[in-house]
């Protein structure tokens, strides 16, 4: 006798695998459909499932590889890497990690595979932050916040890039057909506010900034690690930090602060 | 548990993310809303969002499509105590998912397999709804899906499996008008007789949907208008259950608000015999666009 978890079993490997041995042995024929008809929808509907999310996941990168190739590595990738996760919206999580662990250029690495992993790595962030706790209905600093108080709102994300990727991903968005951009390290904050997903590019030095405060030391500690890593003077970086329409005001503008007491 | 039958909510419609923008600014008059329970169990953006608002002004249903009640996996317990509390915070007029699994050894296939429907599956189910029930803390709702295949080992009928459910476990049951017709016409079978054997007495809810027929089968695929054959058992149908709440799932290729309003007005044409207009005639299963949130129209590229 055949178990349930066997048949379980066999049939999840039939999904993924797109195998239809043993079906005889598992399914019989209906009076519209063989056992492996039957089988090959559900083969097909898993696929197509998963694809049509992935694509919708990842607009720019499908539009950069083409839907065909999209889907050849979203093919190998929920082969290698199966979903697990209660929700759709998990599937993506590891799509950027599985195309850098599997590159198929290792000796010689190519530069357009490069911009696939970051724009998957931007791509996904910016999914993260859609659906993520926000600050919405919540107070955000203000000009009067003290710098001890400041600290960076939870829908936000600071990103590094070997490629001008929210540029490119923007111009998808617009419709606007971007050719491949050539390799230029970008820097970007990631801000959600209103429910819109604000993406704002950084220099070099505010990212360095912010990326101290996000590893949650305060404005001083920033304006030191700053002074220190960049070389520039401290009394200049709180000065440009301070300074009428300086980082802090546009940046508190922007939504990236809460006022946080105690 | 006592078998109580919740009071009908109407006409309802799923709550889809390409609507939420005329849901919030016209507030249509729609009697009730199914919502997607893994689609906002984890939320905290947007899509939550709505569904606050949309549960404060209208009855919602919440709709599972990842319990995965009949697998061999242990049921996925942190799953569904994120679900109780939404729940709480939501406070649904009832909980569904299918009789279904969706995957083991930790995977989910997202879709909706079916079980090889054997007095081994029965007692399985049962010990799992009765677990369910107690952490929800409510009468489970399970719907009937679409199937395309036949388990060699099956010896129980669906109808028969889910009242014999019913009868131990106290759940209720979503019948799903089109999934009877996908069903029983790819194995083959009478959709009359299978609404003769099911459990009328027990549905608290019907779903019906558009497929495509390819012929030789039909695939489920709630990505256009209802068909007249599905809109005739519908109201064959609910002269048995009585007056149910009556959802219309549009999953894939989904229109504006409005037509999906008026599609699922017309079940009050057929309930009364009036034959509701046919549908015009590839499509995937269990289509799932209405899981996929229009990222990129939620986000801008701010100047340096």
């Amino acid at each position: 006798m055949t178990g349930l978890r066997d048949i379980q079993m066999w049939m999840q490997d039939a999904l993924r695998f797109l195998a239809d041995a043993e079906s005889g042995r598992f399914l019989a024929a209906t009076a519209r459909l063989s056992a492996s008809a039957g089988l090959a929808i559900y083969q097909r509907s898993y696929f197509q499932r998963i694809v049509s999310c992935m694509r919708e996941q990842f607009p720019a990168l499908c539009h950069a590889l083409g839907p065909s190739l999209f889907d050849d590595f979203v093919a190998e990738y929920i082969r290698d890497m199966p979903p697990e996760s209660h929700t759709l919206y998990d599937l993506g999580r590891r799509f950027a990690g599985y195309l850098d662990q599997t590159r198929p250029d290792k000796d010689a690495p190519e530069v357009w595979i490069d911009f696939m992993i970051d724009l998957a790595h931007y791509e996904r962030q910016l999914f993260v932050l859609f659906d993520a706790p926000g600050q919405e209905g919540q107070r955000f600093a203000t000009a009067d916040t003290p710098d001890s108080a400041l600290r960076l709102q939870a829908c936000f994300a600071l990103g590094a890039y070997r490629f001008p990727v929210a540029e490119y991903y923007h111009a998808v968005r617009a419709k606007s057909a971007p050719a491949l951009p050539p390799a230029t390290p970008s820097h970007v904050a990631m801000v959600r506010t209103a429910f819109l997903t604000h993406t704002m590019p950084l220099t070099e030095t505010h990212y360095l900034f912010l990326s101290t405060l996000r590893d949650g030391h305060d404005a001083d500690h920033a304006i030191a690690t700053v002074a220190r890593d960049v070389g520039i003077p401290p009394n200049d970086v709180r000065r440009s930090w301070h300074s009428p329409g300086g980082m802090r005001q546009r940046w508190i503008d922007a939504g990236f602060f809460i006022e946080h007491h105690g | 548990m006592r078998l109580t039958r919740p009071k009908p909510l109407g006409l309802g419609l799923g709550l889809r993310n390409v609507h939420f923008g005329h849901i919030l600014s016209e507030w249509p008059a729609v009697d009730w809303f199914e919502a997607i329970s893994e689609n906002f169990m984890d939320s905290g953006g947007y899509p939550r969002h709505v569904l606050n608002r949309v549960a404060e002004r209208y009855p919602i249903m919440l709709h599972g499509v990842s319990m995965s009640i009949g697998s061999t996996d242990p049921l996925n317990l942190p799953y569904l105590r994120q679900l109780k509390r939404l729940a709480d915070e939501i406070k649904p007029a009832g909980i569904s998912d299918h009789l279904c699994w969706t995957g083991v050894l930790g995977l989910n296939s997202h879709d909706l397999l079916p079980l090889p429907l054997t007095e081994e599956s029965l007692a399985h189910v049962t010990r799992r709804v009765r677990q369910v029930q107690d952490i929800l803390e409510r009468p489970l709702i399970l719907e009937n899906p679409s199937a395309y295949v036949h388990f060699a080992h099956s010896t129980i009928a669906e109808p028969d499996f889910l009242r014999r459910l019913s009868d131990e476990t106290g759940c209720l049951l979503l019948l799903d008008v089109n999934n009877v017709y996908v069903t029983c016409f790819n194995m083959g079978t009478d959709p009359l007789a299978y609404l003769d054997a099911f459990p009328c007495e027990r549905v608290v809810q019907m779903h019906i949907a558009g497929h495509q027929h390819c012929g030789t089968h039909i695939v489920d695929t709630h990505d256009r208008p209802v068909r007249a054959d599905v809109w005739e058992l519908y109201r064959i149908a609910r002269a048995r259950t009585g007056d149910v709440s009556t959802l219309l799932e549009w999953d894939g290729n989904i229109p504006p608000f409005a037509e999906c309003h008026a599609e699922v007005r017309k079940a009050n044409q057929a309930i009364v015999a009036d034959r509701p207009d046919p549908a015009p005639d590839s499509g995937v299963s269990n289509p799932v666009d209405f899981m996929v949130p229009q990222v990129m129209d939620s986000t801008v590229l701010a100047n340096a």
